[in-house]
C-alpha cells in the first residue's frame, strides 16, 4: 500500500483537536451481561485522523466495544472521553449528534427502502423542517430536502452506485448492500466511523474496492476511523495501529508491524489452552 | 406504448422531486378526479352514493390513517375502530356544546382529541413490540367502546345510549344531518379526503416518512442513524390517530347519521385492517384499492345471484359475504402479499415497458 | 377521601364479611380462567411450532363446538358425533396446512397473522352458513357430563360448585397432563419443540414439516373442541362466544407466548383476577362491564414492566 503522509502535518477540519490529537480515549471499561464478562477493563484511544482497527478471535469482545463507544451498551465500569468530553450513559441516536457513525456486522440496511432513500435517513439529524411544511413539500422543507440530495448524491457517485439509485436495498447483492450502508454512515458526516467488519463476507474485487473507499474517505474527508477486520493483509495494509482483544482482555497494542510479532497475539490466533 | 418514460429527462433534482415525475401518472390521477367530481356526481344514484361512494372515500381515509402506523411505521394497531370513535364523539360534543362552529373547524378540532388518546396508547411501543404491542391497541379497542357505552356524558344523556347527528349548515347548505343531501355530503368528504391524502402522500415521502419507514425496517439500526425511535413512534401515533379519528368524525356525521358505542367494536377495527392489508401495506394508492373492494364486495354479493334468479335472504348474504372475505384475504396473502398497490405497480411498469417483455 | 374509601377499604371490607360469597366468586373466576388457559394453550402450541400467531384459535373453539351441537341437531347420535367431529378438526388442520400455511411459508410474521384473521372470518361465515347463526345449547347430558351442583357451607355460608365446571376443571387438567407427558415424552413431541427452535435445522434433521403441521392444528383443535364443550355448558354455543377468542390475547401476553406454564398460569390468574374486580370494584364503581378490558388492561401494565411477558425469554437485543 501507499505510504501515508504524516498525520501532523495536515490541519484537523474541526472541532479544535489537531490532527494527531487523541479524538476518543476508552479508559479501563468493563462491561457484562448478567454474568458473562464481555469486556474486561479495556483502554484504548483513538487519535485523530488515523485508521484503528480492532482485532481478535471470535468473541473477543469487538463489536461489544464498538457497541460501547456508540453508546448501544452502557459499560458498568470506566469512562469514555470523546472530543474532550466524558460521558457515561448516552442514547446511541445522541452518538450521531456528536459525530458518530457506524456500520453493522450483518447489514442493517433499511430493506424496503432504495439506496437513495436509505442514504437520505442517514442525514435525518441533519434535516429539521417540521411536519407543517412537509405536508405541503413546498418552500422551506423542499428546498431542504434538494439540499441534502445535492450531498447524498455526492456520496453516490464517490461510491460509485448512481446505477442502483432507485432500487430497494433487500434486493442487492451483499457486497452493493455494505457499500450503500458506508454511504449511510458518511451521509451523517461523522467525526469518527466506526466500521464493523466492512469486508465480510466479499470477494477479492469488492475488498480491494471497499479498502479504497475507506483509505479515500480517510484521507480526503479527513475522517478517523475505527475498524473490526477479520482479514488480516487488509489490517495491516490500511491501519495506523492495532488493538488485540482476546476473550474481553487487550493483550496487544501498537502499529501492524510491532503486533504482528507480539507472542500473545500468534498464542491467540493459533490457540493457546487458556 | 401509453406508459413510456423514455424522453421525460430531468434537469433538476426539483423536477425529480415533483409529486408525479411520470408524466403519465399525473394525466391518470386527472382522469380519476374528473371521473370522482364531474362524473359521478352527474350520473350515481342516491344508492350509489350512501352504498359505495361515500363509504369507500370515509373507508380508504380511515385505512390510510391506519397505514401511516402499521405500513409506513411498522406498528401493528388493533384499535383503529375505537379511535374513530375518539374522533365520532369529540366531534359530536364539540357540535353539540358550540353549536356555532363551523363544521370543518369541528371536524379538524375532532382528530387532536384522536390524536391525544392514540399516542397515550402508543406510549407502552417505547417498550413492547410487535404483537406484544397489538395487546397495548385491543386495550384501547375494549377500554374506549366500554367508556363510550358507560360515561353518559358523551352522549349527552340520551336514553338511546346513541349518539344523533343534528342538521349542520355550512354557508346556507345543509351538509349533515337528516335534511343534508347525499351529493353535498359526497362532495364534503371528497375534498377532505383529497386535502388529507395529499398531505400524507407529502409526509410520507420526506423526512419524517424516511424515519418512520426506518423504524419499520430496523429500529436498533434506526436509532442508530440518529433516529430517535420514541418522537417518530409517537409522531406515527400521533399523525395516524388524527386520520382516523376525522375519519371516525366523518363516518357518523356525513354517512351514517347516527352511532351507537358497538359501531366501533372490534369489527370495524379489523375491516379497517383488512382495507390496509388488502390494498397494500405502505402505500397510500392501496388504501383506495382495498377500501373499493371490501365496500363493493357484499353489494356485488347481494344483487348478482338476484341477477340470475337465485334469491338469497340477508342473513345467507351476510355469511357469505364474511366466508368470501377471509377467504379472499388468504388468496391475496398467497398471490401477493403486498397487496393490490403492487399489483398496480407490476401492471404499471409491464405498460412502461410494452411491447418488450422485460 | 370518600373515594379512596371506596377503592382501598371498601372492597376488602366486603370480601371479609361475606367469605362463602368471595369463596363462591373466586371459585367462578377460576372456572373461567381454566377455559382461557386452554385456549392459550392451543395457542401456545402452534406459536412454538411454527411462530404463527394464531388468532384463529379462538374461533376454532366455537366452530368445534358449533359441529358437535349442530351434527347432533341434524339427528347424529352424541357419542357418533364426537367422533365425528374430531374428524372435522382433522380435515380442518390439513385444509389449514396444505390451503394456508404450506404457500405462505417463510412470509413475514404479520402476514401469517393476517391470514389467520382471514382463516377466522371464514369459519365465522362457514359455521354460520352450515349450521345457522343462532344460539344453541350444549348436549351436555348426551355427553355424559353431571349437571347437578355441589352445596358446601364454609364460614356458616352458601357456595355452589356446579358439577359440570368441576368436570371441566378436572378434565383440562387431565388435558394439560397428557398434552405435557405427549410434548416432553414422545419423538413427535420432540419434533415440535425442535421446529419452535429453529426450523431449517429442525428440517435438516428430517423433520417434515407439513405433518408435524397437521398434527400441532390438529392437537389444537382437539383443544378447541375440549373448550369449546366445557365453555359452551355454561354459556351457549354461537358465535358470539368470540369474544373469548379476544381474551386468550391477553393471556399470552401475561404468560409469554412460548411458555406453556406461562398460559396456564396467566390464564388462571386473569380468570380470578378480573372477577374479583369485576365483583369487588367494577359493580360498585364503575359501572359494571369490566370485564370487558380488565385483561388487556392487566397485561398490559405488566407488559411495561416486563415485556417479554411473566414467562417469556428475555430478550436480549444485539447487532
Amino acid at each position: 500500500m501507499n505510504p501515508r503522509p504524516d498525520p501532523n502535518q495536515l490541519t484537523a477540519p474541526d472541532d479544535g483537536i489537531a490532527r494527531g490529537g487523541v479524538l476518543l480515549d476508552v479508559k479501563n471499561v468493563s462491561l457484562s451481561f448478567g454474568g458473562v464478562k464481555a469486556i474486561t477493563d479495556i483502554s484504548l484511544d483513538v487519535l485523530k485522523g488515523e485508521i484503528r482497527a480492532i482485532i481478535g478471535p471470535n468473541g473477543a469482545g469487538k463489536t461489544s466495544m464498538l457497541n460501547v463507544i456508540n453508546g448501544f451498551y452502557t459499560p458498568q465500569e470506566g469512562a469514555i472521553i470523546f472530543r474532550g468530553r466524558e460521558r457515561r450513559s448516552m442514547k446511541p441516536h445522541e452518538a450521531v449528534g456528536q459525530g458518530i457513525a457506524r456500520t453493522f456486522q450483518n447489514v442493517a440496511l433499511f430493506k424496503g427502502m432504495s439506496t437513495l432513500d436509505n442514504i437520505m435517513a442517514g442525514r435525518s439529524v441533519m434535516m429539521k423542517r417540521n411536519i407543517g411544511w412537509q405536508m405541503l413539500w413546498h418552500g422551506p422543507a423542499l428546498r431542504e430536502e434538494i439540499e441534502h440530495r445535492e450531498k447524498v448524491e455526492e456520496i453516490i457517485d464517490f461510491l460509485e452506485i448512481q446505477h442502483i439509485r432507485r432500487t430497494p436495498v433487500g434486493k442487492l447483492p451483499y457486497g452493493l448492500q455494505k457499500r450503500v450502508e458506508l454511504g449511510r454512515a458518511l451521509a451523517m458526516e461523522p467525526t469518527l466511523l466506526l466500521l464493523d467488519e466492512p469486508m465480510a463476507g466479499m470477494n477479492l474485487e469488492e475488498k480491494e474496492d471497499m479498502s479504497r473507499f475507506i483509505i479515500d474517505v480517510n484521507q480526503q474527508r479527513g475522517t478517523t476511523i475505527a475498524l473490526i477486520e477479520h482479514d488480516m493483509g487488509v489490517v495491516m495494509d490500511l491501519s495506523d495501529r492495532v488493538v488485540v482483544l482476546d476473550y474481553g482482555k487487550k493483550i496487544a497494542d501498537g502499529p501492524p508491524d510491532e503486533v504482528k510479532n507480539n507472542q500473545d497475539v500468534i498464542d491467540a490466533y493459533l490457540g493457546v489452552p487458556h | 406504448m401509453f406508459y413510456r418514460t423514455a424522453g421525460q429527462f430531468k434537469t433538476s433534482y426539483q423536477a425529480d422531486h415533483a409529486l408525479f415525475p411520470v408524466r403519465q401518472d399525473a394525466f391518470l390521477l386527472g382522469v380519476i378526479l374528473i371521473f370522482a367530481f364531474v362524473i359521478f356526481p352527474l350520473t350515481a344514484s342516491e344508492f350509489t352514493f350512501r352504498a359505495l361512494l361515500i363509504p369507500v372515500l370515509i373507508y380508504s381515509l380511515a385505512a390510510l390513517g391506519l397505514n401511516i402506523l402499521t405500513g409506513y411505521a411498522g406498528q401493528l394497531s388493533l384499535g383503529t375502530g375505537a379511535f374513530m370513535g375518539v374522533g365520532a364523539y369529540a366531534c359530536y360534543k364539540l357540535i353539540t356544546i358550540f353549536p356555532e362552529m363551523n363544521i370543518v373547524v369541528a371536524i379538524a378540532m375532532s382528530g387532536f382529541f384522536s390524536a391525544a388518546i392514540g399516542v397515550l396508547f402508543g406510549l407502552p411501543s417505547l417498550r413492547i413490540k410487535g404483537f406484544y404491542l397489538a395487546i397495548a391497541t385491543l386495550a384501547a379497542q375494549f377500554f374506549l367502546v366500554w367508556l363510550f357505552q358507560k360515561w353518559a356524558w358523551l352522549y349527552n344523556y340520551n336514553a338511546s345510549g346513541a349518539i344523533q347527528v343534528p342538521n349542520i349548515e355550512m354557508f346556507g347548505i345543509t351538509v349533515a344531518g337528516p335534511r343534508a343531501t347525499a351529493i353535498t355530503q359526497y362532495y364534503f368528504v371528497l375534498c377532505v379526503v383529497c386535502v388529507i391524502t395529499f398531505f400524507a402522500i407529502n409526509i410520507t415521502r420526506g423526512r419524517i416518512g424516511r424515519m418512520w419507514k426506518a423504524v419499520r425496517d430496523m429500529d436498533i439500526a434506526a436509532e442508530l442513524v440518529g433516529i430517535n425511535l420514541m418522537r417518530s413512534k409517537l409522531m406515527a401515533f400521533f399523525v395516524s390517530s388524527y386520520v382516523v379519528g376525522i375519519a371516525g368524525a366523518l363516518f357518523v356525521f356525513l354517512w351514517r347519521g347516527a352511532a351507537e358505542a358497538n359501531l366501533f367494536d372490534i369489527p370495524l377495527s379489523f375491516r379497517v385492517l383488512f382495507i390496509a392489508i388488502i390494498g397494500g401495506l405502505g402505500s397510500i394508492l392501496g388504501n383506495f384499492l382495498g377500501a373499493i373492494l371490501i365496500v363493493a364486495l357484499p353489494v356485488i354479493i347481494g344483487s348478482v345471484p338476484q341477477a340470475f334468479g337465485i334469491p338469497l335472504d340477508s342473513a345467507m348474504v351476510e355469511h357469505l359475504n364474511i366466508m368470501i372475505i377471509g377467504a379472499l384475504i388468504i388468496a391475496f396473502l398467497i398471490i401477493e402479499p403486498h397487496g393490490l398497490a403492487r399489483f398496480w405497480a407490476m401492471i404499471r411498469e409491464k405498460f412502461i415497458l410494452w411491447p418488450f417483455p422485460h | 377521601m370518600e373515594f379512596l374509601n371506596d377503592v382501598l377499604v371498601q372492597p376488602f371490607a366486603d370480601m371479609a364479611a361475606a367469605p362463602d360469597f368471595l369463596l363462591q366468586v373466586l371459585w367462578e373466576g377460576l372456572v373461567g380462567g381454566v377455559l382461557y388457559a386452554l385456549i392459550a394453550l392451543g395457542f401456545v402450541l402452534i406459536y412454538k411450532s411454527s411462530r404463527i400467531f394464531n388468532f384463529a384459535q379462538g374461533i376454532m373453539v366455537v366452530f368445534a363446538a358449533l359441529t358437535l351441537v349442530g351434527l347432533y341437531e341434524k339427528g347424529v347420535p352424541a357419542l357418533l358425533a364426537l367422533p365425528l367431529t374430531l374428524a372435522v378438526m382433522l380435515v380442518l388442520a390439513m385444509t389449514i396446512e396444505r390451503v394456508v400455511l404450506r404457500p405462505l411459508v417463510n412470509q413475514p410474521d404479520i402476514i401469517l397473522f393476517m391470514a389467520t384473521i382471514g382463516i377466522t372470518l371464514f369459519l365465522i361465515g362457514f359455521g354460520e352458513l352450515i349450521f345457522g347463526g343462532e344460539n344453541k345449547v350444549m348436549i351436555t347430558e348426551q355427553l355424559f357430563i353431571p349437571t347437578g351442583s355441589i352445596v358446601f357451607e364454609p364460614f356458616g355460608g352458601f357456595v355452589s360448585i356446579e358439577e359440570k365446571d368441576l368436570t371441566a376443571v378436572i378434565g383440562a387438567m387431565v388435558l394439560v397432563a397428557a398434552l405435557l407427558v405427549f410434548l416432553n415424552k414422545s419423538k413427535i413431541g420432540r419434533a415440535i419443540r425442535a421446529l419452535g427452535d429453529d426450523h431449517q435445522a429442525a428440517l435438516s434433521v428430517g423433520i417434515s414439516l407439513s405433518t408435524i403441521w397437521v398434527i400441532v392444528w390438529f392437537i389444537a383443535g382437539v383443544i378447541a373442541l375440549a373448550t369449546g364443550i366445557v365453555w359452551g355448558a355454561r354459556a351457549g354455543v354461537s358465535f358470539a362466544l368470540e369474544v373469548i377468542a379476544f381474551k386468550a390475547l391477553p393471556v399470552l401476553m401475561l404468560g409469554g407466548l412460548e411458555s406453556v406454564m406461562g398460559a396456564i398460569i396467566g390464564g388462571l390468574a386473569i380468570g380470578i383476577l378480573e372477577k374479583l374486580f369485576e365483583i369487588y370494584w367494577g359493580q360498585p364503581l364503575l359501572g359494571g362491564n369490566t370485564e370487558a378490558w380488565f385483561a388487556y388492561m392487566l397485561a398490559l401494565l405488566v407488559l411495561l414492566f416486563r415485556p417479554q411477558g411473566l414467562f417469556g425469554e428475555k430478550i436480549i437485543e444485539r447487532v
